[in-house]
């Protein structure tokens, strides 16, 4: 049996693992091996060098926070109903909430949307036409008494409003338009208003 | 539940009648004598996390959930005598999950860490070197050989002790501490041949 089968039995014998007569054969290889020795000896002195770090004791706040995380854990699944505080809590805001929503005033409040301003139409110069003699009126239109067609004043072109055709012809008012575009690309909605909010 | 007997190895005051009242009153939800059991076992139960974690940060949660499955299972635990014992089987397989879940980091030649310039043999003496060779020295063994040792050669447990711990026969647990023996004393004697 060489060093190298003793190893083992060594091992545990450092560690007071064996039985007392395996214990008695190894001090006997002991004492006859100086390299054994060494091997127990070394052995023996990395295990109390271990015990006596592990030994040393733990700073007193280690075993405070354990404590601590352990019993606030505790306290924590002994009341239970702190976890659903928030729920009536909720229920209560909820019912604030529909108390509101039931009880407001059923018109919305008017929107006032201020008329956009334009420039002030241009001067037209309206001329009166020239009376039309009966013998006239089959004449072709465009054509002068002598053939030639009448001098017309130049006239900047005016919308239809301020020409006399709408109910107001001293303000031009357009109406307002808004387009809303939807998800849907073939729908689009115009909301037109006229300047007194009446949708058209 | 299995119960385990362990006479040897309980603390000094597990088996008194204290101890006894303390679970007694702590089964009915009495948190002050709960907090008595956890003052009696915690450096047991931290100490033991600590070897086998490494990292104190993880070795308190370790901790924390062995007393919260203690309190949570405070009818199983048959007698005070089983107390220990029920504690160290905890320990050991919630610190084996927190490794799962948190795989150590690389053992990186952790003995040139311990070795700074000019120090000398009666230096590495000194607690915190011999705190770092503990905690170096124990990561270069594998989970089995760890719990083995530290129950064994740290927590002073019989090697039937640990085997009823580990789940495992006396046989095995001889085979690790063995293992573990072996790799400690060689890196022990490495690092402090570097410093001579």
């Amino acid at each position: 049996m060489n060093c190298k089968d003793w190893e083992e039995r060594i091992a545990l014998f450092a560690g007071g693992d064996l039985s007392p007569a395996l214990e008695a054969e190894v001090k006997q290889h002991l004492a006859e091996c100086a390299g054994c020795r060494d091997n127990a000896r070394g052995i023996q002195d990395s295990l109390k060098l271990l015990l006596s770090a592990h030994e040393e004791p733990i700073a007193a706040g280690h075993y405070t926070a354990v404590r601590a995380g352990v019993l606030a854990r505790l306290e924590r699944e002994r009341r239970p109903w702190r976890r659903w505080m928030w729920a009536p809590a909720l229920a209560l805001g909820l019912a604030v909430a529909g108390v509101f929503v039931a009880v407001r005033p059923a018109r919305m409040p008017e929107i006032t949307v201020a008329a956009p301003r334009y420039p002030e139409p241009p001067a037209v110069a309206v001329g009166t036409p020239e009376p039309v003699a009966p013998g006239e009126r089959n004449r072709p239109r465009g054509a002068g008494a002598s053939g030639t067609a009448p001098p017309v004043a130049a006239s900047p072109r005016v919308p239809a409003a301020a020409q006399g055709h709408g109910p107001e012809t001293s303000a031009l008012v357009e109406p307002l338009v808004v387009k809303l575009i939807t998800n849907d690309p073939d729908v689009v909605i115009y909301w037109i208003a006229d300047r007194k909010g009446e949708a058209r | 539940m299995k119960t385990l007997a362990f006479p040897a190895m309980a603390p000094p005051l597990d088996g008194t009648e204290a101890t006894a009242t303390a679970l007694e009153a702590a089964r009915s939800g009495d948190l002050a004598a709960f907090d008595l059991l956890m003052r009696r076992h915690e450096r047991m139960v931290l100490a033991t996390a600590l070897r086998l974690l490494g990292k104190m940060e993880d070795a308190q949660d370790a901790s924390q959930e062995v007393f919260l499955r203690l309190y949570r299972n405070l009818g199983k635990v048959q007698a005070c005598r089983n107390l220990a014992g029920w504690l160290y089987r905890v320990t050991v397989n919630v610190c084996r999950d927190i490794r799962k879940r948190r795989p150590e980091e690389t053992f990186v030649d952790a003995a040139e860490e311990l070795v700074s310039p000019g120090a000398d043999p009666q230096e590495a003496a000194t607690r915190n070197e011999r705190r770092r060779v503990l905690e170096l020295s124990l990561r270069l063994l594998s989970g089995r050989e760890r719990a083995a040792l530290v129950l064994r050669d740290l927590e002073g447990l019989s090697t039937g002790e640990v085997a009823e711990i580990l789940g495992t026969s006396q046989a095995t647990v001889r085979s690790r501490v063995f293992q573990a023996r072996i790799k400690i004393k060689g890196f022990v004697e490495g690092c402090f041949r570097r410093r001579v």
